[in-house]
């Protein structure tokens, strides 16, 4: 009896270790930069209020570019070999569409009322992924001469910081044809990349994931920033600083902006497991902050927008 | 009294075998320590298939045959503690494999065998040019010493996995 009880807790304790021990893993996404795109004619043009605007028209660039779905699929190749499959950009545009397509169809059997749906949650329906892989090159032709001069950029979507690079020139070529020159360049890249990319998520580890905590407040709040609470009138904003430097990864971030009406922090690293042992990203993380500031002295009600793994946002006076 | 200087003869050609046999052991144990002492240079020789790295190899050694046997083993172990920087060819700098300094200690008996003679590297190279060593690739750089260029092929996807399933190095998807 007291042997199959010992087996049953060595179970429990390994399917709990397996359960909580896996970081959020991030998405990836290839996607083509807009110097690529402008310099392939794939951009779309509007008048905003007087001013040109060019935005990228990535569709039409998976419809008629074959080059670029070559590198994209080679790359999505050489990840998934390494155990991390990407997103398809080109996919996540076509399930939008559809998604997008059915919701406006959509209709409730009782009330025939549609699918609710906010300015904000229209905003939100792009393509995203954690991790932005920006693509470029161009071809140097210099007589018959050819040679692909390639970039490949990991972005942190949320922090905007470049994590991973690879960039460099092929050799030249009298001979060979584009497509063999650019799969040459992803060849030689990619382990460069994947290599800073590796350095990125041990120093992730090592010190907490990277995120951005901003702190907003409602028009008809009556409070702000620098309303002082407790029995020393400390300020809010400096209240909300104690918090970060007490839950932050070795107390660590940065205070990049703070007026009595908002504040934003950057470079904040929070732990990748909370005290459960569950996997932990920036909203869970300012959830803790949210609490605090809705509990006695402050009684401050506010509500926690979040977007992706990496920023979290609190906007104070309400939800 | 022609059999004994058969006799003789016998022993003392035993006993050549012998020396020349322990010369070889002790040339090979000297260019195994080469290794150990990273006393090799790998450079890049143009882009190979996916998952593998084309390599030049120089190895230095006092006889020639024992820098190219040498070469694979020498490759290996510069594709996981040296790596190499671009080039020409298209070639790109390329980090080794193991970014820990005290790797190599801190594994030193997982490595030992691996890079054993017979040992398990050598399911991860191949000569390229079928072993053939170009005659520039083939310098006398002191009296009694040689620099070997040889070209080979390392599956470097291959060795990683290896090296991420012993737990020398983390997998990139490792802890999601």
């Amino acid at each position: 009896m007291k042997k199959n009880i010992i087996v049953l807790v060595g179970v429990l304790m390994l399917t709990i270790s397996f359960g909580f021990g896996q970081a959020k893993k991030p998405t990836i996404m290839v996607v083509p930069s807009d110097v690529w795109c402008n310099q392939n004619g794939y951009m779309l043009g509007f008048n905003n209020q007087g001013t040109i605007v060019k935005v990228p028209d990535y569709k039409r660039a998976f419809q008629e570019n074959a080059e670029v779905l070559q590198v994209i699929s080679q790359i999505n190749g050489m990840m998934a070999e390494r155990g991390f499959p990407l997103k398809n950009m080109e996919s996540a545009i076509k399930t939008l569409e559809s998604n997008a397509a059915e919701d406006n169809m959509r209709s409730s059997k009782d009330t025939g009322s549609g699918v609710s749906e906010s300015p904000i949650d229209a905003l939100k329906k792009v393509a995203k992924a954690d991790i932005i892989m920006q693509l470029t090159w161009t071809i140097n032709k210099t007589g018959p001469k050819k040679s692909v001069n390639f970039n490949l950029q990991g972005l942190d979507a949320y922090t905007d910081k470049q994590i991973a690079t690879a960039t460099g020139t092929g050799a030249p070529s009298f001979s060979a044809e584009v497509p063999v020159l650019l799969s040459e360049a992803v060849l030689s890249h990619m382990d460069n990349f994947t290599g800073s990319l590796q350095t990125h998520f041990d120093d992730m580890f090592e010190n907490g994931r990277e995120i951005i905590v901003r702190v907003q407040k409602w028009d008809d709040w009556d409070g702000d920033l620098e309303s002082e609470y407790g029995d020393d009138d400390e300020e809010l904003g400096i209240i909300i600083e104690d918090w970060l430097a007490d839950n932050a990864v070795k107390g660590r971030f940065n205070t990049t902006d703070m007026t009595a009406d908002m504040a934003l922090f950057e470079q904040v690293r929070i732990p990748l497991f909370n005290d459960k042992g569950r996997a932990m990203d920036a909203r869970r993380f300012v959830r803790g902050l949210s609490k605090m500031l809705k509990s006695e002295p402050y009684a401050i009600p506010n509500k926690l927008v979040m977007k992706g793994l990496g920023r979290a946002t609190i906007i104070l006076g309400g939800k | 009294m022609n059999k004994f200087i058969t006799k003789i003869g016998l022993v003392v050609l035993l006993l050549l075998c012998f020396s020349f046999n322990a010369n070889a052991q002790r040339k090979k144990k000297l260019a195994n320590k080469d290794t150990q002492e990273w006393r090799y240079d790998v450079e890049c020789e143009g882009i190979a298939k996916q998952g593998s790295k084309l390599v030049k190899v120089w190895s230095y050694s006092k006889n020639p045959k024992f820098a190219v046997a040498q070469a694979m083993k020498n490759a290996v172990h510069g594709m996981v503690f040296k790596g190499y920087a671009g080039g020409g060819n298209g070639c790109t700098p390329f980090k080794p494999l193991v970014s820990n300094p005290s790797a190599e200690k801190d594994h030193a008996e997982f490595f030992k065998t691996f890079f054993s003679d017979g040992g398990e590297f050598r399911k991860y190279v191949t000569a390229a040019a079928d072993g053939n060593i170009a005659p520039g690739d083939r310098l006398k750089v002191s009296k009694r010493e040689y620099k070997i260029g040889v070209v080979v092929n390392v599956t470097t996807d291959q060795l990683r996995k290896k090296l991420e399933a012993e737990g020398i190095i983390r997998a990139l998807n490792s802890g999601f």
